[in-house]
């Protein structure tokens, strides 16, 4: 068994764990998931770092048949596109348990709940097979819905738990049938992305068919990460959320949908790539300016977040426009940056509520005061989330508005005046009404000793070293990025046997 | 010239040395030394001072031979073409620039141990200050546009962290933000001009670059006044020019030894030094893409001179009729910054450099001075509530009078009239006679502020009970006013644009003053008819104001010219126009999207769906499910649909 396959079923593990542990010994559930998800971490830091860097396959690979007839294998491995992200997707999952502590009801089933989602996570980032990289996504996302609805904020969680149900489900369900369109029609017989790549390269698609496939998976995909304008249950279902769920979603949950487009629609539908890329570079200009704009008007800490988290992914979507190797290192750069920052965004939010009670702008201030390690915390979070360098989130946007340049300088002007200008103004907008300014609270403190720290700082450090050290990330990153870019770009030799005749039958 | 790469010699431990010290004893104070005073201020006391004493030894180890040297990079991020770096570069222009900068910052240093000595914070605000210090000599050392963005950007945010220092006081936390958005706007132009050139040369690398454009002189195409501009912004940011100088004089909020720190010698310096550190790619041919061909044969240059001049002008209108002591040289800070810029675009960066030098030793000592005043007078900063502190404060009058000198460019005895000279030299050298002559009657309006503050603030008899009790502060303020005062002087009697002229334009022959009496007599050889002119004004404007001010209880100015007066105090009303068109546009566009989010995006269309969904929710209801079991049964109706096709 390989390495990699401890990455999902240590948690799923300790869940099971939970579920057996009485109720009189309730304290060890809490336990048992900081056990799990600490062990966790260990393991992908050792994975991390016995990663081969220079390499662009897949490495730790085990591939086993599961069930032969429909070409079902239980196939994993990591490559530069996974390893970054499996990392922090450790580290949000170690830092969400920890914060939550705050939880104080029907805390098994939540403890449950969370160590799900991390397991179902960390097994997409592994699975080669899309059937699998799909299964442990909806795995991760069932529990979201069901952590909002019953620990979550507000009066209307009910119908926020509803919304963001229906829009994943409906993205999900996009996503699903052009999986199943790429699975029915390339004639390959699996789902596995190893062998479905190398029969498509002997065996292409027609082009309409990839288009239309393409597209599915785009917006199916897309709506996972809040692909504008299909984002407008972020925000709002993140505020609705309790802290660790949103830390989870936000952090890293979200991120498998832009990987499932590196890992699926990119290599493999090289046609659809040529025909959509110019939609998703206006679109994503949707989620940079637009989201960025609306951004500017909340009035709600965590709303703000969550607009400027999908501000975020829109620098993911147009690095993956430009099908660059600079663009797309500097997309996976940021989706690793921004689960990070986004988890340690709502970890920071999900405190201040603890202690004061909301999270309204208007009533806060001077917070830095009052809560200095959180105050300081916060403002270096927001100046992250507004790209000063010294962050990783920078060395990744700098690196897409560098790839991008060559073909899309328009965008990036567009771009680069969302990410400093837009950004720069709801984040010090924010800093000021939050942390600078006389402090008007008169409730709440700062975490009351150092291991309250850590959750925290095992988010904010990695945030900064890798931000002084991107090469650490890009080095990994690079060779995989290239071999993404290479087959998005590949044209379809005019020599290939027969193969439109085979894929295209069930097509018509 | 090609940099010589050389094995691990001692000029990278020591550039290493003096770029990291001041990181280093930043983060000892944050993570650990918080609560100990003593120690803070010897650690930044020493790593400062230590960077200084180093910077020294480099200058004449390497500076003064003209030897140009680039460290061993360390990596930062290299893919496909990007390839960003760590590096040093160590030759003539950054050397004299690393003892400027750790020179002032020591002072400074040494001054806030007396000046904070009550701020319960202290400890936060050396680590800032060291932070600052270290992003500052990042820039200073860059040798490629990605770094001295990165250092750029950190100049900006250590900035934010100083003047937002006092973040309780509102007027501070507004400053510090405006601040840096305002350097925004110039970042934002800075970074579409480093791509331009980035894409069109394949490097970012200074040096790489250089070559590329000596041995291809059009690489940049159409492009290149264009990219020109924009490289050019991000200084309009940063030394605040117009139309971007409005945060300069808001970020006198901070604390001042703050304010002589990064708004006079280094922050705002830092703009002019990365144009004179890329002035080969602002020296191209006009050359615009068909969009703006409109702009004709206008260069990059001609718009640097022109920004440069219109500051140097209006600011120094604008500073005849401030009140605030820290306000009038936050002007006076522009308008000579003005002078530096428009000598760039005069093709003089020797010039600017030069003046860049001398103004970092005597406006860092007018801040000084002023926060001295400020301190004894218990932080009034109004003019007209000071009064007969010569007597009072006999050190700080005469060092501060000593720079006022200076910045008026008194003939020979002041480093300024040198500097200055240069620059005029330049304009008149580039056949821009208007600008010379603005240059020139900037120097009349500089002496007319000048000698309103020092008549006001020192000189007749004391106009508040503060004042009358002034005193010279201790030791530890007085005396990096007395050392900032030699430099102020004599700065100038030194060859230091020659200095600069062969670092900037290696291999060129220069127009050489040698000896010490060629180099004490230049202007006058160089261009008379600045110097005397200059003179002229000088006299003038000193004039002017000993009419005005000697002995008047209270500005006569908005008596006798009442319009003009109100314009200038509101500071020609800047501030106001921005706040009444772009900054209400941009958030109208806000409120806009944020509208359309609301009622079109989640209101009609998610409500739509949502009630679509839900009468097919309902009919799913019939066969008793829920919202999950609906979701349940929307993916496994997916999955059965696989099997399906599969065994098909």
């Amino acid at each position: 068994m390989s390495t990699l396959s401890l990455l999902p079923l240590l948690p799923i593990l300790g869940a099971l764990v939970i579920l057996l542990v009485p109720a009189a010994y309730s304290a060890a559930w809490r336990g048992i998931a900081l056990g799990m998800t600490g062990v966790n971490l260990l393991v992908a830091t050792t994975i991390f770092f016995t990663f081969h860097v220079g390499i662009g396959g897949y490495q730790m690979v085990a591939n086993h048949a599961w069930v032969p007839a429909i070409g079902l294998n239980y196939h994993v491995g990591v490559d530069g596109l996974s390893v970054g992200l499996l990392l922090v997707g450790a580290l949000v999952s170690f830092a969400a348990t920890w914060v939550s502590s705050e939880i104080k009801s029907h805390e098994r089933f939540f403890y449950v709940l969370l160590l799900v989602i991390s397991g179902g996570v960390l097994g997409s980032l592994i699975s080669l097979d899309l059937f699998f990289l799909y299964f442990f996504n909806e795995l991760a996302l069932v529990p979201t819905f069901l952590m909002i609805g019953i620990w979550g904020r507000g009066a209307d969680r009910s119908a926020i738990a509803f919304q963001i149900t229906l829009y994943l489900s409906l993205g999900a369900l996009v996503a699903l049938v052009g999986l199943i369109g790429l699975y029915a029609l390339s004639g390959a017989n699996t789902l596995d992305v190893v062998t479905l790549a190398a029969w498509l390269k002997t065996h292409p698609l027609p082009a309409s068919t990839q288009t239309v496939l393409f597209g599915l998976l785009l917006f199916g995909f897309g709506t996972l990460v809040g692909l504008w304008p299909f984002h407008s249950w972020a925000p709002a279902g993140y505020a609705a959320a309790p802290t660790a769920t949103a830390m989870m979603h936000a952090g890293i949950l979200k991120k498998v949908g832009a990987f499932a487009l590196l890992r699926a629609a990119f290599p493999l539908l090289p046609e659809g790539v040529a025909q959509w890329t110019r939609i998703l570079a206006i679109l994503c200009l949707g989620n940079i300016l637009y989201c960025g704009w609306v951004a500017m008007r909340q009035r709600n800490l965590n709303l703000l977040f969550g607009n400027s988290s999908l501000a975020h992914m829109g620098f993911v979507f147009l690095g993956l426009a430009s099908v660059s190797l600079i663009g797309i290192t500097g997309a996976v750069l940021i989706m690793v940056a921004h689960a990070l920052l986004a988890s340690l965004e709502y970890a920071l939010s999900g405190h201040i509520y603890r202690e004061t009670g909301h999270l309204e702008l208007d009533r806060m201030g001077g917070l830095m005061r009052r809560m200095p390690f959180i105050g300081a915390a916060l403002v270096a979070a927001m100046l992250a989330g507004c790209g000063v360098p010294g962050f990783a989130s920078f060395a990744g946007e700098l690196a897409v508005m560098f790839g991008v340049w060559p073909t899309l300088p328009a965008f990036v002007v567009a771009a680069a005046f969302g990410g400093l200008l837009i950004g720069g103004i709801y984040m010090l907008r924010g800093i000021r009404q939050v942390a600078h300014g006389p402090d008007v609270g008169t409730t709440g403190g700062d975490v009351p000793c150092w291991t309250g720290r850590i959750p925290y700082l095992v988010l904010l450090v990695p945030l900064i070293l890798f931000g002084v050290a991107p090469y650490v990330l890009v080095d990994r990153i690079r060779p995989s990025a290239a071999l993404v870019v290479e087959r998005a770009l590949l044209k379809p030799s005019p020599a290939a046997p027969a193969a439109p005749a085979v894929a295209a039958a069930p097509a018509h | 010239m090609e940099p010589t790469h050389l094995p691990a010699t001692n000029f990278q431990d020591l550039a290493w040395a003096i770029l990291l010290l001041p990181l280093v004893s930043a983060l000892a104070i944050t993570l650990g030394l918080r609560r100990n005073r003593e120690l803070t201020t010897t650690l930044s006391l020493s790593a400062v001072g230590i960077g200084f004493g180093l910077s020294v030894w480099l200058f004449f180890l390497y500076g003064v031979s003209g030897e140009r040297l680039a460290a061993t990079p360390l990596s930062w991020m290299s893919v496909g073409s990007l390839s960003a770096h760590l590096g040093l570069t160590v030759d003539p222009l950054s050397t004299l620039m690393l003892m400027v900068v750790t020179g002032v910052s020591f002072l400074v240093h040494v001054y806030s141990t007396g000046y904070m000595e009550d701020d319960p914070e202290y400890p936060r605000y050396f680590a800032s200050l060291g932070f600052f210090t270290f992003s500052m000599l990042g820039i200073v050392l860059s040798d490629n546009f990605v770094q001295t963005f990165i250092f750029w950007e950190l100049v900006g945010v250590s900035s934010y962290l100083l003047v937002g220092f006092w973040y309780e006081k509102p007027a501070a936390a507004d400053a510090a933000k405006k601040a840096f958005l305002t350097n925004r706007i110039g970042d934002f132009g800075f970074l579409l001009g480093i791509l331009i050139v980035w894409a069109a040369t394949g490097t970012v690398s200074f040096d790489a670059m250089a070559a590329k454009l000596k041995a291809e002189p059009g690489i940049l195409g159409a492009a290149a006044s264009l990219a020109g501009v924009l490289i050019f912004l991000g200084a309009v940011g940063k030394s605040a020019q117009l139309p971007l100088h409005v945060w300069l004089p808001d970020a006198m909020e901070g604390p001042t030894p703050v304010s002589a720190l990064i708004h006079a010698a280094t922050m705002v310096a830092a703009g002019v030094y990365m144009l004179c550190r890329v002035y080969f790619l602002l020296d191209l041919p006009a050359a615009w893409p068909a969009a703006l061909s409109f702009l004709g044969s206008i260069s990059a240059l001609d718009v640097i001179a022109w920004t440069g001049a219109l500051t140097s002008l209006v600011a120094g209108v604008i500073a005849i009729q401030q009140d605030d002591i820290k306000r009038i040289l936050a002007y006076s800070t522009l308008s000579q910054l003005g002078y530096m810029v428009m000598a760039v675009g005069c093709g003089g960066p020797d010039a600017a450099m030069f003046h860049l030098t001398t103004h970092a030793c005597f406006k860092a000592l007018l801040f000084l001075g002023a926060g001295a005043v400020i301190y004894a007078c218990h932080h009034e900063q109004n003019i007209w509530k000071m009064g007969g502190l010569a007597k009072r404060m006999p050190v700080t009058f005469w060092t501060f009078l000593l720079a006022t000198a200076a910045l008026c460019g008194l003939p020979v005895l002041s480093s300024g009239f040198y500097s200055k000279d240069a620059i005029f030299a330049a304009a008149l050298a580039s056949n821009r006679p208007v600008l010379f002559g603005i240059g020139v009657l900037v120097v009349g309006l500089t002496t007319l502020y000048m000698s309103r503050l020092v008549i006001i603030a020192f000189l007749g008899e004391s106009r508040s009970e503060a004042a009358s009790h002034a005193a010279d502060p201790g030791r530890n303020m007085t005396l990096p006013l007395l050392i900032l005062a030699v430099p102020s002087v004599s700065l100038g009697w030194l060859p230091v644009g020659a200095y600069f002229k062969s670092a900037i334009f290696p291999g060129a022959v220069t127009h050489s003053a040698e000896g010490f009496s060629d180099v004490f007599f230049e202007p006058f050889n160089h261009s008379p008819l600045g110097a005397f002119l200059g003179f002229g004004l000088m006299a003038f404007g000193l004039s002017v104001a000993f009419a005005t001010y000697w002995g008047a209880a209270m500005d006569p100015m908005p008596g006798h010219l009442p319009r003009l007066s109100r314009a200038l105090r509101n500071r020609l009303y800047f501030d106001e126009i921005y706040a009444a068109t772009l900054i209400p546009l941009h958030d109208a566009v806000a409120a806009l999207a944020d509208w359309v989010d609301r009622w079109i995006v989640q209101g009609l269309f998610v409500r739509g769906i949502s009630g679509g969904m839900d009468l097919f929710g309902r009919a799913l209801r019939l066969v008793q499910t829920g919202n999950l079991q609906t979701y349940a049964f929307l993916f496994v109706a997916g999955v059965a649909l696989v099997v399906l096709l599969a065994l098909k």
